[in-house]
């Protein structure tokens, strides 16, 4: 099971676009990593404009943090990361400074 | 990398108190860590009405690190910014529990950038960031 937290500024990714980018994050992530895409979830975490701050002023960041299995190795772990990276640029159009995206291990309960 | 996530009641801060304790905790973990202050993200989640608090206190505060930093810096960091949200907000530091998460630099990218082990950073790594925020 993949599963991606996406926090996001409010107002900067527009509503409809969050289906395009939950589905290449479904797409991206079982491509490098294999599984079913159906099986990615995705959920998306809004901070409210006035709520978020990044180096103390009020942020423009988004961030999408993914929880993979664990075990992957760091050549795959960041051709993940950096395809993630590209693909959502170029969806929202938000420089590498309004983006963190990271892969972690998913604790086994 | 550095993450704070502040839990609170609603209507609890104002946002003048919002970003004073914003700007309070990227000062505290940048003169803790040397990190750069455009890494520190901080973000308030109020409680809804009736909602029962997430970690069970009306404040807490949540936070996410790199890994590697000894534990007595990472609870002289947690005491820091408990203080300085205290201070702010008015809320007694005992009223105010939290935590440090951390996990390895290697599994973030930030600003284009696979994160350094802290200690890693090298003053290279330090221009290559600044120039990507100045893009």
């Amino acid at each position: 099971m993949i599963t991606f937290n996406c926090t996001i500024q409010e107002g900067i990714i527009p509503g409809d676009l969050r289906p395009a980018l939950a589905s290449e994050l479904a797409r991206i992530s079982t491509g490098i990593l294999g599984g079913d895409p159906n099986d990615v979830s995705v959920q998306w975490i809004e901070v409210p404009h006035g709520f978020g701050f990044r180096g103390g002023e009020l942020s423009t960041t988004s961030a999408v943090r993914g929880e993979i299995p664990p075990g992957c190795d760091q050549e795959t772990r960041v051709r993940l990361m950096q395809t993630i990276q590209d693909r959502w640029m170029e969806l929202t159009g938000c420089t590498t400074a309004e983006l963190v995206v990271s892969a972690r291990d998913r604790r086994e309960n | 990398m550095p993450y704070y996530r502040c839990i609170i009641p609603k209507d609890a801060l104002s946002f003048e108190q919002r970003q004073d304790i914003a700007r309070a905790f990227t000062d505290i973990h940048c003169d803790s860590t040397g990190a750069p202050r455009s890494f520190v993200s901080v973000a308030f989640f109020e409680t809804s009405d009736g909602e029962q608090p997430e970690f069970g206190s009306e404040y807490y505060l949540d936070g996410g690190n790199r890994a590697g930093r000894s534990e007595e810096v990472k609870q002289q960091l947690l005491a820091d910014l408990t203080n300085a949200f205290s201070d702010i907000a008015g809320v007694p530091a005992e009223q105010i529990p939290g935590r440090i998460r951390e996990n390895p630099a290697s599994w973030t990218m930030e600003g284009g950038f696979v994160l350094p082990e802290p200690g890693q950073e090298g003053p290279e790594w330090y221009a290559e960031v600044a120039a990507a925020a100045a893009d």
